[in-house]
């Protein structure tokens, strides 16, 4: 299986604290990959590095193979890379289809054509719209397109983060706790969709998650990262069983 | 300052076929009261009783329409408030008096220099300030009011405060009066207000008021933060910039007295927030309320200055504290808080 997205020895410090350190991380193109560690391992940080949210003082990140170190933040979906993020992060003002429509951004062409409504701009403007409007419908959306986003539950908008990220037509999405905070029934729908957008849409998918029974079930192979550094990596049943995977969590028995 | 956005409706749960048969009935409907808007305002000198200096004033009403609705780009759509549109005015007006001056351009050229001229300003300054937000940015762009003022004071072309002084304006070769004046301000008025519909209903005008909500979201979409901030600068000026050129050719002559002033950065700014900035009948009412303000008042008190700037002032915190996404906005809530249990009795 070939690589998708791969970082190499990444390392990332705040002042005099170390986030991120020589962390190498592989994801194979199609798989849904975990990344778990207890709190402030640093998975956050990691992910704003694989996203180019945040600089880095060593290591590289490579997708398909092709180093993406120099890119910017709003160069990464074209890299065919869409996120979202810990805290929802929505434009809460604006409607749950004008939210979609803004990821779809790359895909808009010219911005002076755009602006001034020429022909081919309407058109594809119009192809946007449906295919907003499909993916709604895929996340269970449809009927609160007209919604403005702050007046929606919290599950909704989770679902609308998640909508804005695949109308960008990803090839690879990093999801930032795509469940947390969700209950039992929020957790199962969007459980079934990340599977949903892996198995049909063809989407590598990345990501960060406390909720464990979900980690576990839904994960192809998963990484755990503790103080910054790699601590363990396999699939989700070696994981489980690592001894040093069970000490970061539990912690150790006092001798 | 909490701006909220353009969306006028909070119905929901509705399916997307209905919806956007809805949203076109509406658009019908918006578009049906603009047009009328503009014709009525397009009979207003023709009308009996309306003498010459009504419509004196109503081309003074468009202009500050127009300066406002540069601000609504920058300020309403794109989240950055700015306190130095005055700056704009002031080069787009000395830029189209200069072309008058030395090379006798009509008034449609002049309006087109104009507006160039403040966009390019624009784009250099949207360039300079990409880091700045909130209350910085304010600061930012009164300083640039601040700094235009002192360039046209005191740079020899721009003759300080003796002025330049405009010959007759004309259009197409022949010279126009006063009423001429109006319906080419009104032309031009028509002219923004397609352009700003065109915009904010674009991906443009999207890119633009995702990166106001959130920044962060708007990267990870792929906005290209430098390019749509600077843009929105550009277009922004450019607006105002046509203001510029009509007030410096509806009195024919330029000075740093009055393009000096940076006065014009805050009425244009109280006219945007209290009209609603994202809204786009905002800047109609927002302008209308500060330029006939002074005249309005002229018959009941000797000196309307004064007072108009208390009723400015407090026409805006009343704006903030009652209706944050401004006075339109406020009127179309309340209206349909009043007529809502007659709506929902016939869904």
């Amino acid at each position: 299986m070939s690589s998708h997205l791969r970082c190499e020895n990444v390392t990332v410090s705040f002042g005099g604290v170390i986030a991120c350190n020589q962390i190498t991380l592989d994801v194979p193109e199609g798989k849904i990959v975990g990344l778990i560690g207890p709190n402030g391992a640093g998975k956050t940080t990691l992910f704003n590095v694989l996203s180019r949210f945040q600089d880095y003082e060593e290591g590289h990140v490579y997708v398909r193979g092709q180093p993406v170190d120099a890119k910017k933040a709003h160069e990464m979906i074209t890299n065919g890379m869409a996120r979202t993020f810990q805290n929802i992060n929505l434009f809460s003002e604006q409607t749950t289809l004008q939210n979609i429509l803004i990821g779809a951004h790359h895909r808009i062409g010219d911005p002076f054509s755009n602006m001034l409504w020429l022909p081919n701009s309407r058109r594809n403007e119009r192809e946007l719209v449906n295919n907003a409007v499909e993916i709604a419908t895929m996340l269970n959306l449809d009927m609160e397109l007209d919604t403005v986003v702050k007046n929606l539950p919290y599950g909704f908008q989770k679902r609308i983060e998640l909508a804005r990220a695949l109308a960008a037509k990803p090839e690879i999405i990093l999801l930032d706790e795509p469940v947390a905070g969700c209950n039992d029934e929020e957790t199962a729908e969007l459980k079934s969709t990340i599977q949903k957008i892996n198995r049909d849409l063809g989407v590598t998918v990345l990501l960060v998650e406390h909720d464990m029974s979900m980690v576990m079930s839904v994960c192809d192979y998963l990484y755990v990262i503790n103080f910054g550094a790699n601590l363990a990596e396999g699939t989700p049943a070696e994981v489980k069983s690592n001894p040093d995977v069970i000490k970061a969590y539990l912690g150790e028995e006092d001798e | 300052m909490e701006i909220q956005s353009s969306k006028p409706n909070e119905a929901s749960t509705l399916p997307w076929t209905e919806v956007s048969a809805r949203k076109a009935r509406e658009k019908r409907r918006n578009w049906a009261a603009m047009i009328w808007l503009f014709v009525v305002a397009a009979l207003f000198p023709m009308m009996p009783g309306v003498e010459g200096w009504m419509a004196s004033e109503a081309t003074l009403i468009i202009m500050y329409i127009v300066a406002a609705q540069g601000v609504s780009i920058l300020t309403g759509y794109t989240g950055l408030v700015t306190v130095g549109h005055g700056g704009f005015l002031a080069v787009g007006a000395y830029a189209s008096a200069l072309a008058t001056k030395y090379f006798g351009t009509d008034l449609f050229t002049a309006i087109i220099v104009g507006a160039a001229a403040a966009a390019f300003v624009g784009c250099a300054l949207g360039f300079v300030f990409l880091r700045l937000s909130g209350a910085f940015m304010a600061i930012g762009t009164l300083g640039f009011a601040f700094f235009i003022g002192t360039v046209v004071n005191n740079v020899p072309i721009f003759e300080g405060r003796e002025g330049i002084s405009l010959p007759a304006n004309h259009v197409l070769g022949f010279e126009i009066g006063d009423i001429g004046f109006f319906y080419v301000s009104l032309l031009a008025l028509a002219g923004t207000t397609l352009f700003i519909y065109a915009l904010v209903h674009s991906a443009v005008g999207r890119a633009f008021m995702s990166l106001r909500d959130s920044e962060k979201a708007a990267e990870a979409s792929g906005v290209n933060r430098i390019f749509y901030r600077t843009l929105a600068f550009t277009l922004s000026a450019a607006v105002t910039g046509v203001a510029g050129v009509l007030f410096a050719h509806y009195v024919n002559y330029v000075s740093s007295e009055v393009f000096g002033d940076i006065w014009y950065s805050v009425d244009f700014l109280v006219a945007t927030v209290v009209g609603g900035s994202a809204v786009l009948l905002g800047p109609f009412v927002g302008g209308l309320f500060v330029a006939f303000l002074p005249t309005s008042i002229e018959f009941f008190v000797d000196q309307p200055g004064d007072l108009a700037f208390i009723i400015k002032g407090g026409a805006l915190i009343l704006v903030l504290m009652v209706a944050p996404a401004g006075a339109v906005e406020g009127v179309t809530r309340l209206f349909n808080r009043l007529f809502a249990g007659r709506r929902g009795g016939v869904q």
